[in-house]
């Protein structure tokens, strides 16, 4: 099996960062990336075909994603940089196992780092399964990376951030946005001014959206959630409704949106199926998504081997993510010998600062756009929880007669997360459900044990399976 | 339908033609075969085995595997993750799906 220095999985923010520091410190870096090209969710570049033409038109955000891309390939050359590449399991011994073009392969790390990111929260409401109803992230990929607009005439639902920057980027590129449907409720403005205080970049650009959205006259619904889509084959009516401070809808309180579109956004839960599957200790934290890794100051988990960086710990945005990709970088390559203890912490010195500067904000940004327990109260009997099974409400409510003990015995009654999706869509829901039922919190559940592989892999290729 | 394309900042790459159930669809080179059946007003991407449910794009990135299509003769291929050939053969899935239990 090869052996490698510093294998890092996934070429997002953080990992694009931490290459960045690594190679500039001497260490050998090997990357694992799942997309044809470096950015990750938020960067993502357009492919081959696609020509800029004027950069100015694609917003601050494509600039900021250029400036460290054109970074990381300036160090490109000295890394090993594998595209295209499905890491799918991770077994004793520093094993990491990944598929690419069709071929499945393992390497041996020294030091690993994985930073692989987060994705939408799933949230099942009646009708969250019909054709035109997809999340926010997989919206803003359509619009910015393919300038395709999902629907004639969008509704975006949800709550925080991400949904005034999906309708201003619609808007930009000439589209029709029917309304923004906002759950998350600011209970202190005056602690959030306090936390925004400094945050220049992040308050310029929701100046940016606000005077965007506000000048299309974008009908704004604070305290609203969606709790029922209706079509026929596909959405035609979005139902919204006023919610209390547990986002429990108030009676008498709909209203229709005729829309063929719904982008639903309620923030994003971290892909810990690494971290989780290499054994690092992990916990819950609401606030952050779910279940996290731990991690010490230089983002180093429990394993000694291994580091984690950016949203797959915790979702913090991509200006986090950079600074703590930089900081592990350095970590390792303090770990490795390349750096002397006072060298790293005099490099690390900026990075972490920053990263304290932002952490109040975080915290109070998190807590208003924090899902309440009325947004996984919505699904109904016959709502499926579970898309790839086909697994409704109503048939996990009836394992919930008997005693159940944590998620994965539900996982081994009903099959649910072993679809391919593997419980990435579904597992945030059923935890809130079980917890709600038996009256705990959702950490006394534990999670999905991840099994590999973690994505679908065509048998023939894992029979072929070569150890180089 | 119109075409939900747009050009801002940005030109597309070469057009070429797709066959979607057999019916030519336009794309561009650099698309998704998810962004050329959106641009084309198609939403339907594969029926369910149980309910015979229809379903389309939702997560958009390559996790929920509900975009899955037959292309090119591979079952369960996401179409969010597969970019436009040309010539290339698109299929809705809409037969039981009996691969899935051996992905």
């Amino acid at each position: 099996m090869k052996e490698v220095e510093l294998l890092i999985i996934g070429a997002g923010p953080a990992g694009m960062s931490a290459a960045i520091e690594a190679v500039k410190a001497g260490v050998k870096v090997t990357m694992l990336d799942e997309n044809s090209l470096a950015g990750g969710q938020i960067f993502r570049q357009f492919h081959d075909g696609f020509h800029v033409t004027d950069p100015k038109a694609l917003g601050h955000d494509y600039k900021r994603g250029q400036t460290l891309i054109s970074e990381f390939e300036d160090i490109k050359n000295d890394v090993e940089y594998l595209d295209a590449c499905l890491s799918w399991g991770f077994f004793e011994n520093n094993e990491i196992a990944f598929l690419r073009n069709e071929n499945s392969q393992s390497f041996r790390f020294h030091k690993l780092i994985i930073s692989t990111g987060a994705y939408d929260r799933p949230v099942p409401f009646p009708g969250w399964t019909l054709p035109g109803i997809l999340t926010a992230g997989g919206a803003q990929r359509l619009v910015k990376n393919q300038q395709v607009l999902p629907g004639e005439n969008i509704l975006l639902v949800g709550s925080g951030p991400l949904q005034l920057a999906l309708a201003s980027q619609i808007l930009k590129i000439g589209g029709k946005v029917a309304g923004i449907v906002e759950a998350g409720r600011v209970e202190n403005w005056g602690e959030l001014a306090r936390a925004s205080w400094g945050q220049w970049t992040l308050l310029a650009d929701a100046a940016h959206y606000f005077w965007k959205i506000g000048k299309a006259r974008i009908p704004f619904l604070r305290n609203h959630i969606i709790v029922e889509a209706r079509g026929n084959g596909q959405v035609e009516e979005a139902i919204i409704a006023e919610v209390d401070k547990n986002w429990r809808p108030k009676p008498g309180t709909e209203k229709v949106f005729k829309v063929d579109t719904v982008a639903v956004g309620y923030g994003f839960i971290p892909s810990t199926e690494l971290t989780q599957m290499a054994g690092c200790q992990h916990r819950y934290d609401p606030l952050l998504g779910g279940w996290i890794v731990d991690r010490m100051e230089n983002m180093g988990t429990s394993l000694p081997d291994v580091f984690a960086a950016g949203d797959c710990t915790g979702v913090a945005g991509s200006l986090v993510a950079t600074d703590e990709g930089r900081i592990a970088g350095l970590a390792v390559a303090q770990t490795l010998g390349n750096l002397t203890k006072q060298e790293a912490r005099q490099r690390m010195h900026p990075y972490r600062k920053s990263l304290a500067r932002s952490k109040k904000f975080r915290k109070v940004m998190d807590a208003i756009s924090l899902p309440r327990p009325g947004l996984y109260e919505l699904a109904q009997k016959d709502t499926m929880i579970c898309r790839c099974r086909e697994i409704a409400l109503g048939e996990i409510q009836e394992i919930l007669q008997e005693e159940i003990k944590d998620i994965n015995e539900i996982k081994r009654r009903l099959g649910i997360g072993m679809g391919p999706c593997q419980g990435r869509m579904c597992e945030s829901a059923i935890l809130a459900i079980v917890a709600k039922h038996k009256k705990i919190s959702p950490a006394d559940l534990g999670f999905l044990n991840p099994r590999p592989p973690l994505k679908p892999v065509l048998l023939s290729a894992l029979a072929d399976h070569t150890q180089l | 339908m119109g075409d939900r394309r747009v050009e801002k900042g940005i030109k597309r790459g070469q057009s070429l033609e797709i066959q979607v159930d057999g019916e030519k669809v336009t794309a561009f080179q650099g698309e998704t075969i998810a962004a050329a059946l959106t641009a084309s007003g198609r939403r339907t991407f594969r029926r369910t085995k149980k309910k015979n449910e229809p379903r389309g794009m939702y997560c958009g990135i390559g996790l929920c595997f509900e975009c899955r299509m037959e292309i090119n003769g591979v079952p369960n291929t996401r179409a969010c993750q597969t970019l436009v050939t040309p010539g290339c053969q698109v299929k809705t899935n809409d037969r039981p799906d009996q691969t899935e239990d051996e992905l």
